[in-house]
């Protein structure tokens, strides 16, 4: 019996964690801190880093459990922007039950339009439309969530009140904290997350670093990225880590074959493309 | 003779398009080889699965498949694929002794080694880009529909019943030789089908485990009448027989949308009967496939947590058997609608909730329909995924309303390493032995089964 890996999930907001992120919510709207940029000033900063209009990639994802077994993914991946709305698809590769597996997502510049998503599901030979509100949900068995992939090193500035609150230096780069707390209590839910701290390197405009807690308050993920290096001239992460504190599991992702300059054609963001494969 | 001539064209022509692939795959090679290296990869899966049967104490498989999958990348944007199948069951009850294959065509046929192990050519196309077309070329599978574990517009390709419907849809749908053409027009595709292999759903033999015994599928001949069944009349002239298919598909402010027509012979044959009076009354049963035009379309779309999916098919000229004694053939004539509505729900976390309603509707409505005039499937599916989806844990439910009788089919998965799966499933049939599902109540089994993936 051939089973895909498919997800299609989201989040159940308790009593508890509403209890939680009410007290939590209202640091959002302390000051930023000063002789710093402000928090929006750096988000804003943060998107406004150059990304090229396309990009084509391979990507390797390794995902660890807590017990050190290993599981990896090769994966083949385009992006392109139109505009504001930017179009990702990732084609699964190796291993065998996972291979022909396809993720394709629009997502659009206007908060209150729906993304759209679809994922190719081998065994069921069809393209299956999914629900785009569950963007806090796990991607694929990855640690990261359908927003992750959709976002990349880019944030949702919409969905957060954003505050600087102080700086350091990881990896020897200089880097400026900012606090992003989600605007209300739906964004949280649809998110995963109460709370996020973000090293965002005060040169590139990259983070390198990301802490993130989840509606309940506790402390649930890491995320660490590394190899930062131009590609064609555009700051490019070769290495994201996260690890999650409450199962233990982490993943990263090793991007290699990162190309700028091709161009990506149109008809790779269609359906079409998803059930006849790379 | 005539007959004969048909099947000679046919084969050739297939033979023809075969060697043509491979023409173009070898010229390709050559091309590869003296320009980069050319890419060829090779995998496999290979499968167990015993299937006990609860209620009869017995074994019902013991099945071993081997599927090797050969991909080759060609110059100019073209690939060949080829799909293989070795498949043992040494239990041999699914398909009892040698089965016939009279309902596939001769290059479609698996080979037989012995009572227990088949070996088939699952799918072997061609895939290359012209302009702004798309064309697969060969045995395929063509998809079409959105409805889960329901079939109105996934017709394309026949299915075999060996397992009744327990088998991945994947696995029993029955790969045809195929022309397949995608045409990019602005943001929509034209699909153009047309398909000349003329085989037809695979039914299981009465001996097998899996025979159908439910009076809407097969007829049932009056106490002390004998019945002469004749052996089914198949079409088999290459062009005006072949099936030919056309589907449009769109993308509309967020609605994911097709229009499908298809114009082929239905898969399950009709069974024509006559009566022979006399001091030995007789039935005489000749199957026979009709032709039918299905019209339809799909649509899905998302909204917040829910997506909204479903499948609407017309398809004219059907048949449905009757008990009516004074009905001169046994079977009814009449125009058939059928959709399906599905609405999915992901509210929560790591969890898939589904549910589906199935109709279908015979609109002429004659004195000794067997089948109800109306006939309701609702299904539901429950799925959850635990520890980064190595375990799969999930329900699916069928129930047919009109006999009160339907299929419960728990499973557990687990991603044991890398490349190797394991599962346990239950299927447990309930209800009316005359219903579709109920008729396989003695039926019930626990799968455990095994995968290794390379």
């Amino acid at each position: 019996m051939k089973t895909a890996q498919n997800k299609f999930g989201n989040l159940l907001l308790s009593s508890i964690s509403v209890a939680i992120f009410v007290s939590v919510a209202p640091l959002s709207f302390a000051a930023d801190k000063e002789g710093q940029p402000s928090g929006m000033e750096i988000a804003k900063r943060i998107n406004a880093r150059d990304e090229g209009i396309s990009v084509s990639r391979n990507l390797r994802m390794e995902m660890i459990d807590r017990h050190n077994k290993k599981r990896v993914r090769e994966t083949r991946g385009f992006r392109k922007y139109y505009g504001d709305e930017k179009r990702t698809v990732i084609f699964y590769l190796k291993p065998k039950n996972v291979k022909e597996t396809a993720f394709l997502t629009y997502d659009y510049a206007q908060a209150e339009q729906d993304d759209d998503q679809w994922l190719y599901l081998p065994a069921m030979r069809k393209v299956r439309r999914i629900s785009a509100s569950d963007r806090g949900d796990y991607f694929l068995g990855t640690d990261f969530t359908y927003e992750d992939i959709k976002k990349e090193s880019k944030v949702s500035i919409e969905d957060y009140t954003w505050k600087s609150v102080g700086e350091e230096v990881i990896d020897g780069h200089h880097c400026y904290i900012v606090e992003s707390i989600p605007v209300n209590k739906q964004v949280a839910k649809e998110l995963g997350y109460s709370k996020v701290l973000s090293w965002v390197d005060s040169k590139i405009w990259m983070a390198r670093q990301s802490r993130r807690w989840d509606i309940r308050g506790n402390e649930l993920k890491t995320i660490y990225t590394r190899d930062i290096r131009q590609v064609q001239n555009i700051w490019t992460a070769h290495i994201i880590e996260i690890s999650n504190h409450k199962t233990g599991h982490t993943t990263r992702f090793l991007f290699s074959d990162i190309d700028y300059s091709k161009g990506v054609k149109d008809k790779v963001f269609t359906q079409q493309a998803l059930r006849r494969g790379l | 003779m005539p007959a004969f001539n048909t099947k000679k064209t046919n084969i050739l022509c297939v033979i023809s398009t075969l060697l043509g692939m491979w023409s173009l795959a070898a010229n390709a090679a050559d091309t590869g080889r003296e320009g980069q290296d050319l890419n060829i990869e090779f995998s496999a899966l290979l499968e167990t699965e015993w299937a006990y049967g609860t209620a009869k104490d017995s074994n019902q498989k013991l099945e071993f498949i081997f599927e090797p999958e050969i991909n080759i990348e060609l110059q100019n944007n073209s690939k060949l694929t080829t799909i293989g199948r070795l498949r043992g069951d040494i239990e041999d009850r699914l398909e009892p002794g040698d089965p016939s294959q009279d309902e596939v065509s001769e290059l479609s046929r698996r080979g037989l080694i012995g009572n227990d192990v088949d070996v088939e050519l699952r799918e072997f196309y061609l895939e290359t880009e012209i302009g702004q077309s798309y064309f697969t070329l060969g045995k395929q599978q063509i998809v079409w529909g959105k409805a889960d574990g329901l079939k109105v517009l996934d017709v394309v390709n026949p299915q075999d019943f060996r397992e009744f419907i327990l088998d991945d849809f994947d696995d029993s749908r029955i790969p045809l030789w195929s022309v397949n053409a995608e045409i990019s027009i602005d943001d929509s595709t034209l699909q153009l089908i047309w398909i000349p292999d003329q085989t037809y759903h695979v039914l299981p033999a009465l001996d097998s485990l899996y025979a159908f015994t439910s009076p809407a599928q097969i007829p049932v001949a009056p106490l002390g009448v004998s019945v002469d069944l004749r052996s089914v009349k198949k079409p088999d002239r290459f062009f005006s027989d072949a099936d030919y298919g056309v589907r449009l598909t769109s993308f509309v402010d967020g609605w994911d949308v097709t229009l499908n027509y298809l114009y082929h012979y239905n898969d399950t044959p009709v069974p024509f009967r006559s009566l022979t009076l006399g001091s030995q009354p007789t039935v005489t049963v000749t199957p026979e496939y009709e032709r039918t035009h299905l019209i339809g379309g799909t649509f899905s779309n998302a909204f917040g947590d829910f997506v909204l999916r479903g499948e609407i098919g017309y398809s004219t000229d059907r048949y449905f058997l009757t008990d009516n004694a004074n009905d001169s053939d046994g079977v009814i004539k009449s125009d058939e609608f059928a959709y399906v509505l599905g609405l999915d729900w992901s509210g929560i976390d790591e969890t898939f909730l589904s549910v589906q309603l199935f109709q279908s509707h015979v609109l002429n409505e004659q004195p000794g329909l067997v089948r109800d005039k109306t006939d309701t499937i609702v299904t539901f599916l429950a799925r959850r995924d635990f520890m980064n989806d190595t375990v799969i844990a999930e329900v699916l439910w069928l129930h047919n309303t009109n006999n009160n009788d339907g299929l419960v089919r728990p499973n557990v998965s687990y991603q044991w390493q890398e490349n190797t799966k394991v599962w346990v499933s239950v299927d447990v049939f309930y209800g009316d032995e005359n219903g579709v599902f109920g008729q396989f109540d003695a039926n019930d089994r626990v799968v455990l089964g095994v995968e290794w993936g390379f």
